[in-house]
């Protein structure tokens, strides 16, 4: 399964091995971001890190800030002066910007927050991987807003993903979350990178209330927290306006969830159980489907002559595959809000059971319940900060399908 | 194919690092596709680490190591952490001057005493990695010495590829008194 940043991929891509806070960094150069204020923490240190001495090379600026309300804070007021912003935090830090997410949501801010998730709550589990943070992301500032975040699951994907983030966030002028995790942000692997800046389009009018193309331009711009109107004023006070300010805030993004949503699918066409993840958890859960499927078996025997060429390795013997009567297959969610209802819905219709694996105490499986009416939605939680086994989930699969006929 | 390599040993010796060079290797060097995971504690040196490397001529779905295929072992507690999970067949190089092991099939580097006799403890990681570069498949010398260029300061360079050099050829005659001892 390959990602692809919208439109054809450049020519000139170069490969490196990068880990995929590394690659978060160079997407977001190649993004056209020119400022990035934040404060480190671990597991996302290494985008700051990088941005602290890559940005300066391409006329940007980076600022270590003293927290990270002020990061997130800074990476606002530097869109509105006309640069491209990120920031990037975890758990801990994610949690402080909450206000500042509501601040750019309202005032059609379009910036890009990176949050590599960690185990929570509160300080947690610096070093180890977590999903926990699938709702807060969506509900974690007051009123009603609606939210883009995107999950990358290899280090390709953070540097794809960043790249859309900053495409839909100027597109929608909204804030984008790119929802990483540590396992994601640490692991290293080959990436295709490219040189120079890819041409984004900002200041789309068509989908704003706010005033002015960009907030910039010269004039005198009017930016209100309070609800506002077309030329900035205030109409908190005035119920229609009002509410006509909120639904377009909210639609502009849940009316266009044809152009957000991104799913892939492997094996889908006839299975009737569907495993749906998301982020990192979706490689074990892909690597579930082919061991179910018998089709990693093939790479055993390649790997076996090998074994045998080099005659220091002996070959491992071939077990029978336990899972070969599951008959499943993959949905890969790559933007996790807005939810998906239609795609879902259209995709898992025929399937007797959906498995939600995700590294929390099982969140987002209680969207996909709620979308699905037909299907058996069950929850395959795992807390603690590892990523699941393709085993284990096979394991609970196979247990749950035989209890239930 | 896929290939799962776990390294095992203590921050600050080199582990990740070294891990890091052989995932470049293969990687960009050889051209596979892999992935590097590790996992470490909050303090900078001491404390348990390990790192895991996986190649694959396919697409790699599972980023970690299900079942490992090579191991090596920086110091005594990666190695009692990590031993009962392996098979027979699994091929095990150890860092003889730290470790201690009763399995004659094991490949017994004497990693840190070579980077002491160097003058230059810290190297022991390259020592390690040039043992283990002999051993693997599809893996040539002249790759992982690319890389150490390039990762390393001009300066540091020339003594890692020195302890690199040492642990390459020691394996080299280690395998040579194998093959005489079996015929």
């Amino acid at each position: 399964m390959e990602i692809h940043i919208n439109g054809p991929r450049p020519q000139n891509g170069r490969k490196v091995i990068l880990q995929g806070n590394e690659a978060c960094a160079k997407g977001a150069i190649y993004a056209g971001c020119r400022f990035f204020a934040g404060y480190p923490i671990t597991p996302s240190t290494e985008i700051i890190e990088l941005m602290s001495s890559e940005i300066v090379n391409v006329g940007g600026t980076f600022i270590q800030m003293e927290d990270e309300i002020a990061s997130a804070c800074a990476a606002v007021g530097a869109r509105w002066g006309g640069k491209r912003a990120m920031t990037a935090t975890s758990g801990p830090g994610f949690t402080l910007m909450q206000e500042t997410i509501g601040f750019a949501a309202v005032t059609e801010t379009p910036v890009v927050i990176v949050n590599v998730q960690r185990g929570g709550p509160s300080t947690g589990q610096p070093t180890m991987s977590s999903q926990q943070d699938i709702y807060q992301v969506k509900y974690g500032s007051h009123g009603d807003y609606e939210i883009i975040a995107l999950t990358p699951s290899s280090a390709q994907e953070m540097y794809d993903f960043t790249i859309r983030a900053f495409e839909l966030s100027e597109k929608f002028r909204t804030p984008v979350i790119l929802l990483a995790d540590e396992a994601v942000g640490h692991l290293r692997e080959k990436v295709v990178i490219y040189d120079g800046e890819r041409k984004i389009r900002g200041g789309h009018r068509n989908y704003v209330v706010s005033p002015q193309e960009d907030f910039y331009m010269g004039n005198n711009s009017l930016v209100e927290g309070q609800l506002h109107d077309e030329e900035g004023k205030r109409i908190g006070h005035l119920a229609p306006k009002s509410s006509d300010f909120i639904n377009s805030i909210n639609r502009k993004i849940t009316n266009h969830i044809d152009e957000i949503h991104d799913i892939e699918t492997y094996l889908m066409e006839d299975a009737d159980i569907a495993i749906l993840a998301y982020g990192s958890v979706a490689r074990p859960a892909l690597n579930a489907v082919k061991t179910a499927k018998g089709i990693r078996e093939e790479a055993e025997e390649k790997w076996k002559k090998l074994r045998f060429l080099k005659g220091l390795l002996k070959s491992k013997a071939l077990h029978e595959n336990p899972y070969s009567h599951l008959n499943v297959g993959l949905i890969k969610v790559n933007a996790v809000w807005p939810f998906p209802d239609n795609e879902i819905r259209r995709l898992a219709e025929k399937c007797k059971y959906v498995f939600v694996p995700e590294m929390n105490i099982g969140k987002y499986y209680k969207e996909v319940e709620r979308c699905l009416h037909h299907s058996k939605v069950i929850s395959l939680p795992k807390i603690g900060g590892e990523i699941h086994k393709p085993t284990e989930i096979l394991d609970a699969i196979a247990k749950e399908v035989e209890e239930s006929e | 194919m896929r290939l799962n390599v776990r390294f095992a040993g203590a921050g600050g010796q080199g582990v990740i690092s070294s891990s890091v060079l052989l995932a470049k290797a293969y990687g960009i060097g050889e051209d596979y596709n892999v992935s590097q995971t590790q996992s470490y504690g909050p303090e900078a040196r001491g404390g348990a680490c390990k790192a895991e490397v996986v190649v694959s001529d396919e697409n790699i779905d599972y980023m970690k190591v299900d079942d490992v295929d090579v191991f090596i072992a920086y110091n005594q507690t990666g190695y009692d952490k990590y031993c009962a999970e392996l098979d027979d067949t699994d091929t095990v190089l150890i860092n003889s001057t730290l470790v201690e092991t009763k399995n004659s099939q094991h490949y017994e580097i004497p990693g840190t005493a070579i980077a002491e006799e160097m003058g230059n403890p810290t190297v022991v990681n390259m020592v390690m990695l040039g043992a283990l570069t002999k051993l693997l498949p599809k893996l040539h010398y002249d790759k992982v010495i690319r890389f150490i260029r390039e990762d390393f300061p001009a300066s540091l360079a020339t003594s890692n590829i020195e302890a690199f050099d040492r642990g390459y050829k020691y394996m080299e005659e280690e395998l040579i008194r194998r093959l005489k001892t079996q015929s």
